[in-house]
Order: C-alpha cells, then structure tokens, then sequence
C-alpha cells in the first residue's frame, strides 16, 4: 500500500508547509496550500464563464454577432448615401468644369488622391501606359483618360457616377478588366476631386458644357 | 533485493544531436521565409543575382557561351509559401519532438528506476522518426502537401507517424510497467498525456481518402474541417509544446536546483486542468468567422480559464527555485531553464488574451499571433532545450561542459534575438490590426487600404528576420559546445544500484476501484450536467445549471469530509493503466462535445442563407494547385462578422456580406485562413462572364479583377503594383495542370459527401477543355504576354496557355465567393444541439445575396 499522504493532514494545520518524505530519483515535493491570488483567478475565470455564457444565451440583452455587424453596415451605409446626396445635391455639370476643375487647390486635391489610387491602371500622366525602362510605352490595364475618347460617357456628372460605382455591369471591361466601384474606398468630395483634377487636364473635351448661369 | 543496471543512454544522446541538428535546419529556414517577407527576390530570385555576375564575366573574359547561371523570378522549391510548412514541420515536429525523446528516454528511466524497455523499438523509433522528417524535408518545397497547417505531410507519411508513435508509446508504457518504483511522479503523467492525446489528436484530424500515392482529400470539410483543425493546431501546440516540456521541467529543474518542487497539491490541479480544458479551446484560432457563436464562445471561456492552470506550472517551476537563485550564476543550464519558464508564463498569459473576441479582432490574421506563437517555441521550448541539453551533455559524455561563457553568450544572443522578434511581430500585428479596423474620421469609409498597411509593418518584418537570426546564431553557439564537450568526454551510460520493487507494490488498484468511486462520480456528473446546460433548451438549461451548482456543493463537502479523494489519486498515480484510462477521458471530453454535434448540426440540410455554389473540375484542379503552392497561408477566405472586414472584403451594397459556413461547405480542406499575409479572398471571384464577342460563356466567370489582371499578377505581382511582397510564380505557366487525375479526385470527393453530378471522365476532360479554352481565349484576346513561349499567338497560343497551371488558378480564383441563397419557409427552427438556435432573435427580413 502507498503511505498516507501528508496533505490531509496540512489543511488542518495551516500554515505549516510538508515536505513531502518520498523522492523520485532525489526530487523532493512541498505540499503546501495553493496561493490564494491564484484561487481567486480561477475562480474568477468561471464566474465570468457562467455570466457571460448566461447573459448571452438567458438574455436579450447582447446582440448576436451577426446582428450587430449588420447593423453597423447598414448604419454606414444610411450616413454614406446622405452624404453623396448631399454631396450631388450641389454638384453639376457646370460647377465640375466651370467651379472646381478650374480651382487650383481643389485639382491639386484630386490630383493627389489620383497618385494614390489610380495610376496602377490609368498611368502617371493618365495615358494608361508607362514606361518600361527602355524608353518603350506598354499598355496598363486601364483606358487612356487624354485620348479624347470616352467610352461610356463625357457628361461630368456620367463620369463621377462612372467613378463611384465602377465600370457598368453590362461592360465586359477593358480585355476584361473592370474597374471598380470607388464609392466604396473614397467619399464624394474626394471623387469630385479627381474627377475635376482628369478634366483640369483635357479641358477642351468639355467646353461643350455651358458655364454656369450668372447670378 | 538490489540489482545493478545501465540506463540506455546512447538513445538521449541520438535524440539530443538530432534536436540540436533539426533546430538549426528549422530555424535556418525560418530566418530564410522571414527575409522572404521583406524582399521578395529571395524567392530564387536571389540565384540569379548572385550567378549572373560570373556568367557575365566569364562570358566576356573567355567568350564561353554556356557557362550556366539561374535566371529565374522565383523558384517553386524556395518560394515562402511551400517552405512555410517545412519551417514550422522541422521547428516543431523535428526539433522539439527529438528534444522532447531525449528529455522522455532519460528521466523515464530514472524515474522508474529501470532501463527503457526494449533497445530495439528505441532503434526503431529514433530512426523512424529521422526518416519522417526527412520524408517531411523531400516532399513540402516539392508542394506535396495535405494543405492543413501542422497537418501538411501527405499520408503515406502520416501512416508512418502512427506507427513510429505507437512504437514509442509501447516502449515507454512498457517501460512504466517494468518500473521499481511504486507511484509515478508528476513529469510521468505529463508524459502519457502527450503520448495518448496526440495520438488522439493525429489521428482524427489526418483522416482523409487519398486520391493517389501523394495526395488525399480531408474526410472533414468547411466548418467541420476547420474545427477539427483548430482542435489538433491548438493541442498540437498544447501537447507537443507544452505537457512534455512541463514534464521536462518537473524533473531537470529539481534536479539542476537540487531543490524539492514548490507544491504537489498544485501539480494535481495544474496537471488535471490543463489536460481537460485545453482540448476546449481550438475554435479560438476562428472567432468572428463563420464558426458557430456557441463554439467561439466556450472557446474564448476555456480560453480564460486555461490562465491559472498554466500559470500553476509558471509557479512550480520558478519557486521550486526559491533558495537556490544563486546557483544561477554557476549553472548556465537554470538560466535557461529560468528565462524558458517566464517565457511559458507571458506566452500563457497572452495567450487567453487574443482568445477574448475583441482583442482577437484586432490580433487575428496579423503578425501578433506569430509573436505568441513565437514567445512560445523560441522563448520557452526553445530556452528549456538549451538548458536540457547544457544539463545532460556532461552526463552523457562524462565530462565538464565545455565552455561556461560560450553558454552564458549563447543566452545572452538567444534572449535579445527572442525578445526582438516578440517584440518586432507585437507591433507590427497591432499596428496592422488597428490599422486594418480603423475607420476614416467622418465614420463613413476605411482609413487604409491593405497595401497601406503592409508598408507601415516593413521595418517591423526585417526587425523580426534580425531576432530570428540572433537566436538561430544562439543555436549554433550551442551545437559547438555540445560538440567540444563531447569530443573532450567519451560516451557514458550511467550505471546505479537500485533496490527491485516487489510486483504487489504496484499497479495493485482493481479496474473497480479505479473507475467506480466518489470523486469520479461527482466530478463527471458535475462535467455531464454542464453540458447539458450548455445544450438544453431554454429554462431546462438553467435547471441543469442549477444541478450543476448542487453537484459542486456536494462534491466539495465530501471533499473536505474526508481524506479519501486524496488517498484515491494517490494509489491512481500508482497504478499507470488507470490513470493512462482517465488522461484520456479528461482530454477527450472537449472535443467530443465540440466536435460530434457539430457534425450533426452543421451539414446541407440545415444550412441557412447561402450555399456554396459546386467547383467544376477545371476549378478543382485549380483549388488543388492553389494548396499545393500554399497560397492559404497567405490568405484567407473568411469575412468575420466585423465591420472592417465586411466593408473591406465584402461586396458592394450587401449589408451582411460576412461569410457564412454553407459557402464553404463542400471544401475539403477548409480554406479560411490562419494569416493575411496579403488580402482575402472570399470574393475574389464573380459572376459567368461573357467572351470578348460579348456572349455569355459556357462555364467561365470573372470576378473583381479580369483574367489578364491575375495572370500578370502571378507571372509578376511586381507588375500589378510595386510594393507587393507576393512571390511569383513563374513555373505555373510552364507546368501543365494534372487533368488526368480528376476522375479520381471526384470520386473521392463524391464518398465524402460533395453532391458531384455523375460525370465520365470524357465528359470531365471535354469540360475541362471547354473551361480552359474560355479562359485562355480571354488572356489571348487581352495580348497577354507569355515569357516562355513568345513565338505563340492566336489559336496556337490559346491552345498552349489552355493546359497551364495557371489558367486553372485562374478558374479557381474566380469561383471564390460562388453561392446561391437558401430559401427557408418561416422562422429559424430551433435545432437540437445548437445552443445558437435557442436563441431569442429579433425578426428581421433577411437579405439575399445579389445574384
């Protein structure tokens, strides 16, 4: 029979640390109470196990994931559809070419916003070529914007709407290649920008616009 | 009666050179993928560089024309996403298994007092194990592979493994039973758990139907897939990585210290607490994703209450020291044994932390989780090695150690060189983390693109590289010590005098007594009615809870009433099948009741909202090489139920774009991820697209981006834009797609449950061929350029690029996201075993996907 083991006998004298008289190839082992902060974790650790798994599933008061991210996106969405109508409310035609593609700070806004985003397919200077390092132009993936040919529209605000919600959906792309709804990576104004920033570049494809109506 | 007996040494001595040899080959190539991460030339690339100059020179000094050189973008053997596997095979597999041989062989026997049992199945298993990994070294880089992480060697090789284990497992049980020594101390019962959960633990999550010699699908698919997976990654972690090295601990830092371990009584807890909560807690590695919120959940709350079973053992390794700090200084094997400890400690600490949901938002699919990873393989199994290693070689040899300082170096490198890389990879994951979450001001977009946030983590990835190379350097340190030591000792087996124990004195419990008694009935009808209230439905559940409550009450009083709880685990610990019988049970439990309901609950006929639209074989061929080159570890094809990720990731206007697991239904593996090291991709595909005469195709889509946009991309990401650290893939459009094996293939998917149309391999092959044709039509009308065969154009080359495997990529990438809606008449209906469904959920109208 294995001997009585010491640790009944510590819980009743506390305080007092055994060690243990058995040894395993000269190790030793105290027995001793366990801490008292490291109880208090443990136990901590299933109190909130119960709470939580009973405030989730015993309640209405959390959301499920699901519910809650859905929420969040439609919120989003609710607060970017007001802007763009109140971003469109006060945008035309004639304000795109006439009002802010003539206004330096505000193409220079666009322009480097189109830096950022748009020159992997349009090209650095929007030829929709680039150079390959051994004075040759080869084509990138997007169409020429200074080629005066405008494939789907020419009206500015056919073009923001171009911009915002990427190539229509009966377009089979440009060899395939589609471009996408940027609506979703860049906020009106910042649209409005870029848009004023390709026109500020081949103005003479929208003098057909007429300048705004005198006040 | 005393008897005089050798220990086998010579087995600890071939398991510690192979440690030390696999460490430095697995970490060599761990600072090889890290470097990968920064420049993308050292994808191959690199070759080039190097053999061109002298191609260049000796071309133009002796005019020779055929001195060769590589010229190559990338190399399919060296490329990070078939090494990445390699790298955690021989880290984890190689060098710590071998380690953790070496530390088992010598204190086992020392412990029971008796030479382990059979010399010839230490041969066996020694060897068998070596050849494993060498297996493992010639098939990874050649992109064989089962595609499931820690799970990758393909099953030829996995048969392999059970035998080898079940060879070590018989000798080490035999040699329990053979042992002179009445109970087994604690660094014993570590030991069988790793030996019978990760048996346990391989075998499940290694079930597959092979198709060939080579390759084999998971029997498990989607959902199901991923959590028998997150349940053998996290335990491999746990079993592997942990319980042995615990073990390791209990015995060599006592014995360094030569002072008794701190408390047996928090050995007992410690022990029993991991062993059966860990197994819980696999679906941590997939919160916010589309596994079900009651398995996110008790993951994240085992998680939590993993803390202090972890750090018990944090505690009897570091105050077992308490009175002998000062051997620190003499001994360089506690230093390491010092600094190991408190890394388990921050590794354990951290780790319930990136199981809580929100902190997990932040840190999943980022850098932080290899931090952790990391803190805990180079921080503490890498430290205790060292330790082990610098503790036993002058026992093994017979000598002294042969240089003090060269170890106190080898600590000093180590612990900057782990210290860097814990800290390069915390902050590059929270940064990108945050970063990736983060909205613009005005609440309505995102603030940063991905490409954004890989730039910021740059330096952060050469930072990591440096650490990694620091502790390599440490490693190698090492080897020449051993090596020194060894060669100024001989090889020595030590000899002791032991007294044999009496048969009667052991292993003496009945099977009744060990099974049938108060503590065991109390703590499994406590664990039996748990469940039921994690399962019943609403009000009989808290009725369970209840009973629960009053179990609790009840078993603690019989607890304190007598020492008979006591008593009985003593006389377990005395009896090793018993206990062997009751690790196992514990460890069990978790995933039992994770794992069977949800392979119940969670198939075809109950799928909600979306259904994972079928591959065609072209698109299977292509999901086939997309595994092969590795590409999941790259990225994932999971949009979590998180605003970032749903804008980012999700489709245009679809307010609830997360993914959820009817999509991925039929994928056998899984295919969610573990890392984005670039995008997701669960939409990347789209819609049947029309040919460049404006038709509608038979078979082909196109998503997000066209055709020639991912053809360029894998021939050169470079070209699509500049600061991609992608590989590329060049030999895809060298190598022909394996066609022929699709018949098999279908087969095989078509026994595991994937509702396949009944097809002959003529109508797979003419299908195949129309698909491929489509797209090759498409790259050829979009003047796509193809570097190994310029001469080609028109029929010529749509009929070359048709057979490539880069065309069937291309067909894959553009399936993902494929799904029809589900129409279900009325409510949700609560479903048995689905605590989910028992929920109260507010009505309202669902939305369907676009079409």
């Amino acid at each position: 029979m294995s001997q009585q083991p010491k640790r009944g006998q510590f819980a009743k004298t506390k305080d007092e640390v055994v060690l243990r008289d058995h040894a395993f190839d000269g190790i030793q082992a105290f027995d001793r109470k366990l801490p008292n902060w490291w109880l208090f974790t443990c136990y901590g650790a299933v109190a909130f196990f119960v709470a939580y798994w009973f405030v989730y599933y015993g309640t209405t008061l959390v959301k499920s994931p699901q519910q809650a991210v859905k929420e969040r996106i439609l919120a989003v969405q609710a607060a970017q559809l007001a802007e763009l109508n109140q971003a469109m409310a006060g945008l035309n035609d004639a304000k795109l070419v006439h009002e802010l593609a003539t206004h330096p700070l505000y193409v220079a806004a666009g322009q480097a916003t189109f830096m950022k985003n748009c020159i992997p397919c349009h090209g650095l200077d929007l030829s929709a070529t680039q150079d390959d390092g051994n004075g040759q132009r080869i084509p990138l993936r997007g169409l020429p914007l200074t080629d005066h040919v405008w494939k789907f529209t020419h009206k500015p605000m056919g073009l923001f709407d171009l911009i915002n919600k990427g190539s229509p959906p009966e377009s089979t792309g440009n060899n395939g290649v589609r471009m996408e709804a940027w609506g979703q990576k860049l906020s009106p104004a910042e649209i409005a920008q870029v848009l004023s920033y390709i026109i500020s570049k081949v103005p003479e494809d929208f003098t057909d616009t007429p300048a705004p109506a005198a006040k | 009666m005393t008897t005089t007996l050798t220990y086998d040494d010579k087995s600890v001595r071939r398991f510690m050179v192979a440690a030390i040899f696999w460490a430095i080959v697995g970490m060599s190539v761990g600072v090889l993928i890290a470097s990968q991460l920064s420049w993308w030339q050292m994808n191959g690339h690199v070759l080039e560089l190097l053999t061109k100059p002298l191609h260049d020179w000796v071309t133009a000094k002796f005019g020779w024309d055929w001195w060769p050189f590589f010229q190559t973008d990338g190399m399919a053997h060296l490329t990070i996403s078939r090494l990445r596997p390699l790298h955690t095979n021989a880290v984890i597999f190689a060098f710590v298994c071998n380690m953790m041989f070496a530390g088992i062989y010598y204190s086992t026997q020392r412990l029971c007092k008796v030479r382990t049992a059979s010399d010839l199945l230490s041969g066996i298993h020694f060897w068998g194990w070596q050849g494993i990994m060498v297996a493992a070294v010639l098939t990874l880089p050649a992109g064989l592979t089962r595609g499931k992480e820690y799970a990758e060697l393909i099953w030829p090789i996995n048969l392999c493994v059970v035998v080898v284990w079940s060879v070590f497992a018989i000798n080490f049980f035999w040699t329990l039973a053979r042992r002179n020594e009445p109970t087994l101390y604690v660094s014993l019962w570590f030991y069988i758990a790793t030996i019978v959960v990760v048996a346990m633990l391989y075998i499940v999550n290694h079930l597959s139907l092979p198709t060939s010699w080579t390759h084999s699908y998971p029997i498990f698919g989607g959902l199901q897939d991923a959590l028998v997976q997150g349940w053998y990654g996290h335990n491999a972690a746990a079993f592997v990585l942990t319980t042995p090295i615990l073990g390791i601990m209990y015995y060599f830092v006592p014995k360094a210290a030569n002072r008794p371990v701190y408390s047996y009584r928090l050995s007992i807890i410690h022990f029993w607490g991991l062993v059966f909560i860990y197994l819980w807690t696999g679906p941590h590695h997939m919160l916010n994703t589309a596994m079900p919120v009651w398995l996110q959940n008790l993951a994240m709350l085992f998680s939590l209450m993993l803390w202090a079973p972890s750090w018990g053992g944090v505690l009897n390794g570091l105050l077992t020291l308490r009175g002998a700090w000062d051997k620190l200084r003499s001994e360089p094997a506690l230093k390491f044994f010092v600094a190991g400890v408190i890394f388990y400690g921050m590794a354990t600490f951290e780790g319930p932390l990136l199981a809580i949901k929100s902190v997990n938002a932040v840190s999943q699919y980022t850098d932080w989780t290899i931090g952790l990873v990391h803190s805990g393989t180079l921080g503490w199994n890498g430290m205790m090695a060292a330790g082990m290693f610098y503790w036993l070689a002058p026992r093994l040899w017979n000598t002294q150690l042969w240089s003090k300082p060269l170890a106190d170096m080898h600590f000093r490198i180590g612990l900057v060189g782990v210290l860097l890389y814990i800290a390069a990879t915390g902050y590059s994951g929270i940064s990108q983390g945050l970063m990736l979450n983060q909205f613009s001001p005005n609440g309505l977009a995102l603030k940063y693109t991905f490409l954004q946030t890989l730039g910021t983590i740059q330096l952060f990835h050469i930072l990591r590289m440096v650490g990694g190379f620091l502790y390599l350097s440490g490693f190698i340190l090492l080897a020449c010590n051993i090596w020194k030591t060894a060669r100024t000792g001989n090889p020595c087996d030590e000899t002791v005098e032991i007294t044999v124990l009496e048969p009667a004195r052991k292993d003496d419990m009945t099977w009744a007594e060990a099974l049938i008694n108060e503590p065991l009935a109390y703590i499994l009808l406590a664990i039996g009615s748990t469940v039921l209230w994690f399962f019943l439905p609403p009000h009989a559940d808290k009725a369970a809870l209840m009973m629960t409550l009053l179990i609790v009450i009840m078993a603690v009083r019989a607890f304190k009433s007598s020492d008979s709880w006591s008593h009985w685990h003593e006389r377990l610990v005395g009896n090793y099948l018993p206990l062997t019988v009751l690790v196992f049970v514990a460890a069990a439990i978790g995933g039992a009741v994770q794992i069977i309901p949800t392979l119940l609950v969670y198939r075809e006929k109950n799928v909600e909202e979306r259904l994972q639209e079928l591959y065609t074989p072209l698109e299977l061929a292509g999901r086939d090489i997309f595994i092969s080159e590795g590409c999941h570890l790259c990225h994932s094809q999971m949009i979590r139920t998180l605003p970032a990720d749903v804008l980012r990731y999700g489709r245009a206007g679809v307010a609830d774009d997360y993914s959820r697991y009817g999509e991925s239904l039929y994928d056998h593996p899984y295919q969610w991820g573990s890392k984005r090291t670039g995008p997701d991709l669960a939409r990347e595909g789209g819609p049947m697209a029309k040919d460049p005469q404006g038709k509608p195709c038979s078979l082909m889509r196109v998503g997000n981006r066209g055709n020639p946009w991912h053809f360029n991309h894998f021939l050169n990401p470079r070209q699509i834009s500049d600061s991609s650290n992608m590989p590329a893939f060049p030999w895809l459009f060298e190598q022909e797609a394996d066609v022929n094996s699709l018949p098999n293939k279908i087969a095989a998917q078509t026994r595991l449950g994937v509702p396949w149309p009944v097809m002959t391999p003529h109508a797979i092959r003419t299908m195949v061929e129309t698909q491929s044709r489509e797209i090759a039509a498409s790259l050829v009308a979009a003047k796509v350029y193809l570097p190994a065969k310029p001469q080609l154009a028109g029929e010529e080359l749509r009929d070359s690029l048709a057979k490539t495997k880069a065309v069937a990529l291309i067909a894959y990438i553009q399936k993902l996201g494929a799904c029809r809606p589900v129409a279900k008449e009325g409510p949700a209906m609560p479903t048995p075993l689905n605590p989910d469904s028992y929920r109260a959920m507010p009505n309202t109208p669902k939305t369907r996907p676009q079409p």
